[in-house]
């Protein structure tokens, strides 16, 4: 008896040690937002967390004008979409409009968004998302990339002013770049090492270079096509080990903090990394010169893609068919006076500083990246996203395989390798 | 009043322990086993069909290499951590239970570290790698001096040196716990038949100390082996994700390449282990305890 008492005790003791230590150890809350609890109102999850205080000055602005509550909720510091989203359907209180990654949308369409093909704005727009002939997701913004540059520190070497398109070329761009060094700037560029930024854009850039990309992926897939004896590869790799050689942080390449190179480059230490509009972001942050802009990457080529940056829409909503009818029709509401009401598109452009991808969204935008993204946007030169990526294509390769060139402890040949193994293993995205 | 009833005994048990068992069930007992049914479906996370594939994800997870490498480096960083914050931890215990000046300013100070969150603590610790320690090199060998975290073994280095540094204090805690329960009386006695001071700390107080020790071992080798916080925010697995320990890498296969189900099969591998070595442990460390 006694004996049992002790049993009951101990395992009752550990019960909560260990209920306290899980208690600890676990991710925390999940971000309880305020449910107001009546069907009057609708709830925006924002996933661009950059841009949340602008959001909800701008749901203020509506709510005031229009009489329907909006609240906005951002993305939980610790989640990803995918999180977020699926504590919310758990929970059976999902948002009434959510904004996710273009991936998402086909992802998630036909189970959870509702038909937007009657909407006013879509014959504005190219960038909306359509899976089966229905439009599904409503284009938050354009983004793209390239080569972003600061011309005033060009300028202060070379002394003339810099003109992008003469760069085009990569024999141009490393002409460049050996004047900027004979000038005195010791290293004019460099380079982020984040997974995302070497796997999601400048790898995927080769795969959104070829002429039909799913055909070609299919061909990796089936190992007909080899990455190493790829043109858009190699012509893109030689870029990339220009840019290699005259990273500033050269000899610590994979340590280098995206914040000490961006700050470098806005205040002119060095004059080249590739990035997107995203980054201004950050770069505004360290009182950045007016002149930059963003270029195509330079490359040896006569296709034309190195007249163009690659992107496209960027962050999409969608309406949830879980929802009220009448916060459906609130939600599509909402969406009707971002793209077409003066005020809303001016809190898009003008507060949140982004690129518009509506046509009839005149709003001049502010900043020098999201001018270059804009002129290039509209005169057609931008290379589509490839949106159909597996999600573990940029951790795999971008954060292990590219990472591993970039330290130097692998080489083309190796690295083309690796993307042929991945890619022959990899599940293709249906779509 | 009859204390042997059944009925006395499961309304005592209710009233004590209800609350907390209750919590405990709704917290760890029920998401286990949902976890434990998610293991045998192919959700996404977000989907509404959660179709069943039967041992499709543990096979999956089997043949996961990278899970595996990633599990043999959370043994490696175990190890070693699990070591060093036992013996920095005992050190210094030992060191403010001896009656140096300011002992109490010095125990708040240890345990400080534990007050502050992994993952700041994490960011903390990065700046202090990546620009303090290279400057100070720079400044030393002249040149640059690339960060330890740019390296395979460094990394690893890293986040070894930042868990003893945060969890030492903690452990220090329970071993300062263990040396003030030792009954002066028996310190005395042995020091009047003769002890050296030494002799003392060996052969009388660590054996009546053996309690602590198997509380901190068991503390930190379940906390090693389930780390994430330090390890995502420190070095996020990088360089090339060489120090991605396994918590990690089931974090990155279940939320970012959403693939629940096989994120949940390497979790559940992981908590078997982790138990397994948790509970051989306690076992065989209560096994040889004395009481005084």
């Amino acid at each position: 008896m006694k004996n049992a008492k002790k049993i009951v005790a101990v395992a009752l003791a550990s019960t909560m040690a260990v209920g306290m230590m899980a208690g600890c150890g676990s991710s925390g809350s999940k971000g309880g937002s305020g449910k107001s609890g009546d069907s009057e109102g609708i709830r925006v999850y924002n996933s661009k967390v950059e841009i949340q205080t602008q959001l909800e000055e701008m749901a203020k602005t509506y709510t005031e004008k229009t009489g329907v509550p909006v609240d906005i909720v951002v993305q939980a510091s610790d989640g990803t979409v995918t999180t977020d989203l699926s504590t919310a359907y758990a929970s059976n209180d999902p948002y009434s409009i959510a904004m996710v990654d273009a991936k998402d949308i086909y992802s998630l369409a036909k189970e959870h968004a509702v038909d937007l093909s009657d909407q006013d704005w879509v014959k504005n727009t190219d960038y909306s998302i359509s899976v089966d002939d229905k439009v599904y997701g409503f284009p938050f913004c354009v983004e793209a990339r390239g080569l972003i540059y600061n011309a005033d520190a060009i300028k202060k070497v070379t002394g003339k002013d810099f003109d992008p398109s003469q760069y085009q070329t990569l024999d141009a761009f490393k002409g460049l770049l050996d004047e900027l060094k004979k000038g005195g700037m010791k290293s004019p560029t460099g380079i982020m090492k984040e997974d995302w930024s070497l796997g999601a854009h400048y790898l995927a850039q080769v795969y959104e270079e070829q002429e039909d990309p799913d055909a070609f992926l299919k061909g990796l897939h089936d190992g007909k096509e080899k990455m190493a004896d790829n043109t858009k590869f190699n012509s893109l790799m030689d870029t990339f080990d220009v840019l290699m050689e005259n990273n500033y942080a050269k000899d610590s390449a994979i340590s280098a903090e995206r914040e000490v190179t961006e700050q470098k480059l806005a205040e002119g230490e060095i004059a080249f990394m590739f990035g997107g509009n995203w980054d201004w972001s950050v770069l505004n942050q360290y009182s950045p010169s007016d002149n930059m802009g963003m270029m195509p990457v330079p490359q040896d080529t006569d296709d034309g893609s190195n007249t163009k940056l690659v992107g496209g829409g960027s962050k999409y909503f969608f309406v949830d068919n879980s929802v009220s009818e009448k916060q459906q029709k609130e939600s599509k509401d909402f969406l009707n006076w971002l793209a077409n009401d003066a005020e809303g598109q001016k809190g898009l452009v003008t507060d949140c500083a982004l690129v518009p991808a509506f046509k009839n969204n005149t709003v001049e935008v502010s900043d020098p990246l999201g001018k270059s993204v804009k002129s290039y946007a509209d005169q057609g030169l931008l290379i589509p996203n490839y949106n159909y990526l597996p999600d573990d294509h940029f951790t795999v390769l971008g954060g292990e395989a590219f990472q591993k060139y970039l330290g130097g402890k692998s080489d083309r040949a190796t690295f083309a390798k690796d993307i042929d193994t991945y890619w022959q293993k990899a599940t293709l995205t249906e779509h | 009043m009859n204390r042997d009833k059944m009925s006395y005994k499961t309304s005592q048990f209710i009233m004590f322990a209800g609350p907390a068992l209750l919590l405990f069930t709704g917290t760890v007992i029920v998401p286990l086993f949902y976890g434990l049914y998610l293991t045998f479906t192919s959700w996404d996370g977000i989907s509404l069909s959660k179709p069943f594939v039967g041992l499709a994800n543990y096979s999956a997870a089997f043949a996961d290499t990278s899970y595996w490498q990633s599990l043999g480096k959370t043994f490696i960083y175990s190890f070693f951590s699990v070591i060093f914050i036992n013996i920095v931890a005992f050190l210094l215990a030992y060191a403010v239970t001896s009656g140096i000046k300011g002992q109490n300013f010095f125990r708040a100070g240890f345990f400080i570290p534990n007050l502050i969150g992994g993952i700041v603590l994490g960011y903390v610790w990065q700046f202090v790698f990546n620009r303090a320690f290279t400057a100070l090199g720079a400044s030393i060998k002249g040149g640059t001096v690339p960060s330890l975290l740019s390296t395979e073994s460094g990394a690893m280095f890293c986040l070894i040196l930042v868990s003893v540094w945060q969890y030492a204090g903690y452990m220090m805690l329970i071993y300062v716990a263990g040396f003030m329960s030792v009954p002066e009386a028996l310190k005395e006695a042995a020091l009047i038949d003769g002890c050296t001071p030494g002799q003392a700390l060996r052969k009388v107080i660590l054996p009546l100390m053996r309690s602590s020790f198997v509380q901190c071992l068991f503390l930190s080798v379940t906390r090693c082996f389930v780390v994430y916080d330090v390890n995502l925010s420190l070095t996020n697995g990088e360089p090339y994700g060489s120090s991605e320990l396994a918590a990690m890498h089931v974090y990155q296969t279940a939320f970012k390449h959403q693939q629940f189900g096989t994120g949940q099969a390497e979790a559940l591998i992981l908590f078997l282990i982790c138990a397994v070595v948790g509970v051989t442990q306690v076992y065989v460390g209560k096994k040889g305890e004395v009481e005084a």
